[in-house]
């Protein structure tokens, strides 16, 4: 008998007299303090929106998920300025830009939420309980009473007809797809569904709740995509009230089941020069904004009326080296003269300051199962110059281009100067090349006929390492270097149950990376948002989401 | 020869979009996207056509007032630029008058005093301001009157208080060339026999300056009004990213980032007509202020 079985006993026998309340108490916090309290209220006759119950393997239920129905009306409006331009559309399984991520947060739900910065820990979302029938089978019960946005019910049909989108179990291929394996569902009940994978992924889960597996209502998605392209329609706190290019305005969603946020319209706004941020913040135009650049920080620190929340971020900043086979780096020891030509140490200290931290390994430190590399990386020029010379390029080899984005990752110019120092130091030939994102995306997938390409660059991750792996390191990922062995312990990590099992084979995977040094992982950015201090209760996670929800506005 | 100027910017604009890096099919889809996705979105946009075809396509549009369809979002190029237009023609024309009254009144106090502490003044504030980029003073103006005085907003269009910062930010490194210009004309046009002439015939002193000479001075001026078109609506690109200026700059430049080819067409058409207007137009007032010039 689960927990979603015992309680309504417990409230049955409370209500019989059968059992006292002091009894009733001690029975019911043995299945977790928010769902004892809740069933506890409900026993006594108090309506509230219905808890969070916590299931096998989630952790207690934080405080962003205790229901909040009867509390005040929404009220204030928060200006959040951000510094990555808007997704085209509102697909949620068929992008994996950040900021589609991250507006999405507020605007959907998932079935479990990640809402501590542990990527061991998920809690209740859509889902009240859960359990893991077997390596493939898990089965969830569902929240009652939950609406989406445009007033459906959400049912066990939303969720099964979610997943097998996202996952690529049916013909519709999409981004998401990408970092999971082909998903089914059964509907048991109208609120209770079970979910099975094509082959065993135990990052399923934390993929659900760390990657944010938005769930959509059937109905949209049996309109097809252009429906669900064209406006979002989830069971999130706030829903969108209008739509413009640059410029996404939403409103409390009164009818949440946690209940309505304290927040009544939250806008997202896209201004991309830090400075005009910067400004608007410090003249009381805007309420929150992201992507602090070091040299703010310092003028931000002192001023009372700001706060700022840093964070490392839970992804890897790489100095990449494009996978062309004629490329000099198609040599380990070239690669090696790279990784000891520069001082990793060096670029976090002086040039990205905040909360940035050096990358210790191909899966970033935060993440589950991360394991810090051996040797540390830094500038060694004499270690570097013997690693050329063992090379096939003892003279440096030919020339290559090193490049950059400005105006995303912050100071990226100056570190791929600095990179770039260390490697002539060597007697390498890079040629530093500044473009804006687009045209460095667009350089990334061209290999033949082009100069050989170095590119700094981050790529998102979450809790889970097959994230950060399948999806780049993986044979045909983007940065894959058809090993073998790597494809091969990915795919043993991800199918691997035992979470011992797990960490020893992410562990050899990971000293693998380290050794074989396939790229040089440079360090994990920091992300800060600073926002005024009428604003509290926001919460931003090492994936950079950013909840509004718990989040209040002082007059 | 206007159509001919226009049609040429277009040209150039096209070409230079289609031979930069950054494939917009690629922006527009997640990384990783197969090759054969991506082929469909290019097919969707068009740019996977041999790019003749799709400048003639292009022009076709245009004959029919249709500048495309935007990449980002999938409405209508004309209704953007439409809602963008006025706020940077607005930007424009304030400064522009602004700067020519500051440029005047100031050009012509140096001018009636050459040579003095006055005239030096003027000149070294002319100088600091030519000399003063506009994205740096843009951000001290701001820091001084909305963050520290609390006087005028920092960013955004929200009433005639906005106009102030950007249009000041505009001005102040716009007018040190007409300054310069109308100091000139003055002091060479206050030392002609017509002048000496008029002050011997009783009239008054202004009446003198701003009717005798002026006329003068003013197919220079009008000329020197016209370039700066230009050169306002080549500073509003940068201005309106600094104030966050709801206008066709931080339209073009955002466009720019997620390669929305029809749309930084359709910016880049609207901009060059507007300049080539408004040099017809200082053409015709040259016939009209000097009756000698005919076309």
């Amino acid at each position: 008998m689960d927990q979603g079985e015992v309680l309504p006993v417990l409230i049955r026998k409370l209500d019989e007299g059968t059992i006292t309340r002091r009894q009733f108490m001690k029975a019911a916090s043995l299945l977790g303090v928010a769902g004892a309290a809740s069933a506890f209220l409900a026993a006594c006759g108090v309506s509230t929106t219905p808890a969070p119950t916590v299931g096998p393997g989630a952790s207690p239920s934080p405080v962003g998920s205790t229901p909040t129905a009867g509390a005040a009306e929404p009220t204030g409006s928060v200006r959040f300025l951000v510094a990555e331009t808007f997704w085209a559309d509102w697909h949620p399984y068929q992008t994996s830009a950040q900021i589609a991520y991250r507006i999405e947060q507020n605007i959907f739900d998932r079935l479990v939420e990640a809402e501590t910065d542990d990527p061991a820990q998920v809690s209740p979302g859509l889902a009240t309980s859960w359990n893991r029938l077997d390596d493939r089978t898990w089965e969830f019960k569902l929240r009652e009473g939950v609406k989406f946005h445009e007033g459906q019910e959400f049912t066990a049909e939303d969720v099964k007809a979610s997943i097998e989108l996202a996952s690529g179990a049916t013909p519709v291929k999409t981004a998401l797809a990408g970092y999971m394996v082909p998903t089914t569902a059964e509907v048991v009940d109208k609120l209770t569904v079970r979910v099975k994978s094509s082959a065993p992924f135990s990052p399923l889960l934390g993929l659900l709740a760390w990657y944010g597996v938005s769930i959509l209502a059937k109905a949209d998605i049996d309109a097809g995509e252009e429906k669900i392209k064209k406006a979002p329609n989830g069971t999130g706190p706030f829903r969108l009230a209008k739509d413009e290019k640059d410029r996404k305005t939403m409103e409390a969603f009164t009818d949440h089941w946690r209940g309505a946020p304290k927040i009544k319209e939250l806008i997202w706004e896209f201004i991309q020069d830090p400075q005009t941020r910067l400004s608007a913040l410090l003249a009381g135009q805007a309420t929150v904004i992201d992507r602090v650049p070091p040299e703010h920080l310092l003028l931000l620190g002192g001023s009372p009326d700001i706060s700022l929340v840093s964070k490392t971020g839970m992804e890897n900043v790489n100095l990449f080296m494009n996978p062309n086979p004629e490329a000099p780096w198609v040599d380990k020891n070239f690669r090696k003269a790279v990784a000891w030509s520069f001082d990793r140490d060096a670029l976090v200290k002086d040039l990205i300051l905040g909360s940035s931290q050096v990358a210790t390994a191909f899966i970033p430190g935060l993440a589950r199962f991360h394991v810090e590399g051996d040797p540390h990386y830094t500038q060694d020029i004499s270690k570097a110059k013997e690693y050329l010379a063992q090379s096939k390029y003892p003279d440096g080899g030919p020339e290559f281009e090193l490049w950059a984005a400005t105006g995303f990752q912050p100071r990226a110019k100056e570190v791929v100067e600095v990179i770039a120092d260390g490697l002539r130091k060597v007697g390498m030939k890079p040629k530093v090349v500044l473009s804006d994102v687009a045209a460095l995306i667009d350089k990334i997938f061209i290999h033949e006929g082009q100069p050989y390409r170095m590119f700094h660059l981050s790529w998102s991750s979450n809790g889970d390492p097959d994230t950060a792996e399948r999806f780049l390191y993986k044979t045909p990922g983007v940065w894959s270097d058809r090993d073998t062995k790597v494809d091969d312990l990915i795919d043993k990590g991800a199918a691997t149950t035992d979470d011992q099992e797990r960490a020893k084979l992410y562990r050899e995977l990971q000293q693998y990376q380290w050794d074989q040094v396939l790229h040089v992982p440079l360090y994990q950015p920091d992300f800060t948002i600073a926002h005024s201090k009428r604003l509290t209760g926001l919460r931003v996670q090492p994936t950079f989401a950013t909840y509004f929800y718990s989040a209040s506005l002082a007059s | 020869m206007m159509l001919l100027v226009v049609f040429g910017v277009v040209t150039v604009t096209f070409f230079v979009l289609r031979f930069a890096s950054g494939d917009p099919a690629r922006l527009l889809e997640p990384p990783g996207t197969p090759e054969s996705t991506l082929q469909i979105v290019r097919q969707r946009l068009g740019t996977d056509k041999p790019i003749l075809e799709q400048y003639v396509t292009y022009l076709a549009g245009l004959t029919q007032a249709d500048l495309g369809t935007a990449f980002r979002g999938g409405g209508s190029v004309l209704p953007s630029l439409l809602r963008a237009l006025p706020n940077t023609l607005a930007l424009g024309v304030v400064t522009m008058i602004v700067a020519s009254i500051g440029g005047l009144l100031l050009g012509v106090a140096a001018a009636l005093r050459p040579n003095t502490l006055l005239d030096r003044a003027v000149l070294l504030l002319a100088t600091v301001g030519q000399s003063t980029p506009n994205f740096w003073l843009g951000v001290i103006l701001v820091l001084v009157f909305s963050i520290q005085l609390r006087l005028l907003p920092a960013i955004d269009l929200r009433g005639p208080e906005s106009f102030v910062l950007p249009v000041a930010t505009l001005a102040l490194t716009l007018s040190p060339l007409i300054v310069r210009s109308v100091r000139q004309v003055f002091v060479e046009a206050l030392g002609e026999d017509f002048v000496r002439a008029a002050r011997a015939r009783g009239i008054s002193e202004q009446r003198v300056l701003f009717v005798h000479v002026l006329k003068v001075a003013a197919i220079p001026l009008v000329t020197l009004i016209g370039l700066e078109t230009g050169f306002v609506l080549g500073g509003a690109y940068v201005v309106e990213s600094i104030f966050n200026w709801p206008g066709i700059g931080s339209l073009t430049l955002q466009s720019i980032q997620g390669r929305d080819f029809p749309m930084i067409q359709g910016a880049v058409l609207v901009t060059a007509t507007i300049i080539v207007l408004v040099n017809f137009v200082v053409d015709i007032v040259y016939a009209v202020l000097d009756p000698r010039i005919r076309y």
